[in-house]
């Protein structure tokens, strides 16, 4: 089968997907895909030479014809390309050799579908025609001998069959990993450490934390405390939906890794309802620096930092310029 | 003895070949977990995976080093329903652990532990499972998973 | 392999340059704590920047040379703890308790010079 490599930077091959080797004979044989059927196919192969242009060019009238279909192919280029490759499937068909080689590239157009939103039932309903088009021609050659048109016919689909399970399985796994991967996104998103003055961050947290996100908000608040020299940071937590003792830790930690980076962190937000909870939870908040609202919060870290907030006097929004 | 949470057991293994490390003196515990640093950056792991796995690794060697005076690290790469992971063993012929539940009690809230680093270790994997027999050994299983 | 300590004033600064092996690490609380004496220093840094893990015994020997160089005169600030590896310690429960930590070498040097010129 394939060798190791990684998943994040190109198509899922066979292992990631348990798609080895056990796993395709398996398939193979719940299809009751036997040698006989690619002997059958093998024997297929220069009457599908003669076939193969008519049937592209049939193949790709259709998709043409149809507006969904037609959307991928408006540059010529990638139509010939396309066209080519096709032919090559076609032909590969009959070649009589299924094994690794062959699986490998059936997963690789699954993947190549989901990135280009081809969406399952155009590349079905592509292969229905495809059968189709090849009964047709199944028929003809073996006008003398319809059962061995039948027999044909029937190896074809096991095989045809075959590759629709492995693109599809690559299809859907292609598609569970970008959906992770734009979970993953709004979840950072949702997070976000501002630069409010120099050395100094606002982390505002919002909604429901659970330990996969309370990972993402420290991951965050470390890097930015490193890029950002910050010195103090505002963790403001008004916004969260429930503390109970596993948030409250998970906070703590945040807390006790900034310090570790030399960062003071100010919590603020944190009513002295749910304080109380948490104390008579056991939790120890002494070493957390706590204060009431987010205002009083950014307060203290500006004194921290030897800031002095002073009003000029002037009313807002006159056009005098403070003196 | 054993504990070992409940786990899902089948496991696809990538054939690949072992990494094994003797564990004999301290400078070992740097060479076994660089090599975990090392297979974790190749199984896909971000930096903050390696450096859990690699802390992991260490808090297990030293253990060997401190208690078994010699024994072994081997390091994996491991699959699940397409999912990445390592696996490492850590097995030593000392004298055991008398009391697993005690080792293995956290004392990270109360800031109280053996020092064995073992519930520490168990915090930072996906899989944990510790078998020791008084007088002939301790084996300590683990696995992550690239998320 | 021994971490070069340099003298900056009446700071001491330990560049720790690659891992360390717990013997190394022993010997560096033996060294700083010898050079504190002889030197009469008055504050001390630890770089751990190039530490790519800090694992119970290197957190427990940190916390030794802060409070032996602390009982000879001089205060410890631990320095340049990278993010991954501030993660693993709280994971871990390391927290470095009553050692004074700061960012990088720069920031260290300017906590000490505050605190030796108000004490």
């Amino acid at each position: 089968m394939a060798e190791s490599n990684r998943a994040s930077t190109r198509a899922p091959l066979p292992h990631e997907l348990e798609i080895n080797e056990r796993d395709v004979a398996r398939r193979k044989e719940f299809l009751e895909f036997r040698e006989e059927d690619a002997a059958t196919l093998r024997k297929l192969n220069d009457v599908a030479q003669k076939y193969a242009d008519p049937v592209i060019e049939d193949l790709y009238r259709h998709f043409l014809s149809h507006e969904e279909t037609q959307a991928f192919f408006r540059d010529p280029h990638v139509l010939e390309r396309v066209k080519r490759l096709q032919k090559e499937y076609f032909l590969r068909l009959t070649q009589g050799d299924y094994g690794a080689d062959y699986v490998a590239n059936r997963l690789r157009i699954g993947t190549v579908h989901e990135r280009i939103n081809l969406a399952p039932k155009w590349y079905l309903g592509a292969y229905n025609f495809y059968l189709r088009a090849v009964a047709k021609w199944l028929q003809e050659t073996f006008a003398k001998k319809p059962e061995d048109a039948f027999a044909a016919f029937l190896s074809l689909m096991k095989l045809v069959f075959l590759d629709i399970g492995l693109a599809m399985d690559t299809y859907i796994f292609a598609r569970d990993s970008t959906m992770r991967k734009q979970q993953e996104a709004i979840r950072e998103l949702s997070t976000p450490v501002l630069q409010i003055r120099e050395r100094l961050l606002l982390l505002p947290i919002i909604g429901v934390i659970d330990s996969q996100r309370a990972r993402l908000i420290t991951g965050g608040l470390l890097e930015a405390i490193r890029a950002n020299r910050a010195k103090v940071v505002v963790m403001d937590v008004t916004g969260v939906a429930t503390i109970d003792s596993k948030v409250a830790n998970h906070l703590l930690q945040t807390v006790m890794a900034a310090r570790l980076m030399g960062a003071t962190v100010i919590v603020s937000g944190l009513s002295p309802e749910v304080a109380q909870a948490l104390v008579a939870l056991g939790i120890d908040l002494t070493k957390l620096n706590t204060v009431g609202d987010l205002q009083g919060g950014i307060e203290q870290a500006e004194r921290i930092l030897g800031y002095r907030v002073v009003q000029t006097g002037t009313e807002p929004g006159s056009s005098q310029l403070p003196a | 003895m054993r504990y070992a949470p409940p786990g899902d057991e089948e496991q696809l293994m990538t054939g690949q070949a072992e990494i094994r490390v003797a564990i004999a003196s301290d400078g070992d515990i740097v060479i076994a977990r660089q090599k975990g640093r090392e297979l974790a950056a190749a199984r896909d792991f971000d930096k903050t995976e390696q450096t859990l796995i690699a802390t992991a690794i260490s808090e297990i060697a030293r253990n060997i080093v401190e208690y078994a005076n010699s024994g072994e690290i081997t390091l994996q790469p491991v699959e699940h329903h397409g999912r990445a992971g390592i696996l490492i063993v850590a097995h030593d012929q000392g004298p055991g652990i008398p009391d697993i539940d005690l080792a293995m009690k956290d004392g990270y809230s109360t800031g109280k532990s053996l020092g064995m680093g073992l519930p520490g270790a168990r915090r930072l994997m996906d899989e944990f499972d510790l078998v020791s027999t008084p007088g002939k050994g301790t084996t300590i299983t683990m696995k992550k998973w690239v998320r | 392999m021994p971490v070069p300590i340099l003298k900056q004033g009446d700071i001491l600064i330990a560049s720790i340059q690659a891992a360390l092996s717990d013997q190394d690490l022993v010997r560096l609380q033996e060294e700083l704590s010898e050079r504190v004496g002889r030197s009469r220093a008055r504050g001390v840094v630890i770089d751990l920047s190039a530490l790519d893990v800090l694992d119970s015994f290197a957190t427990r020997t940190m916390r030794n040379i802060a409070y032996t160089t602390r009982l000879r005169g001089a205060e410890t600030v631990v320095v340049g703890i990278q993010p991954e590896v501030a993660f693993a310690m709280v994971q871990l429960g390391l927290t470095l308790e009553g050692v004074a930590t700061a960012l990088d070498l720069e920031e260290g040097c300017a906590m000490l010079r505050r605190e030796t010129k108000s004490s």
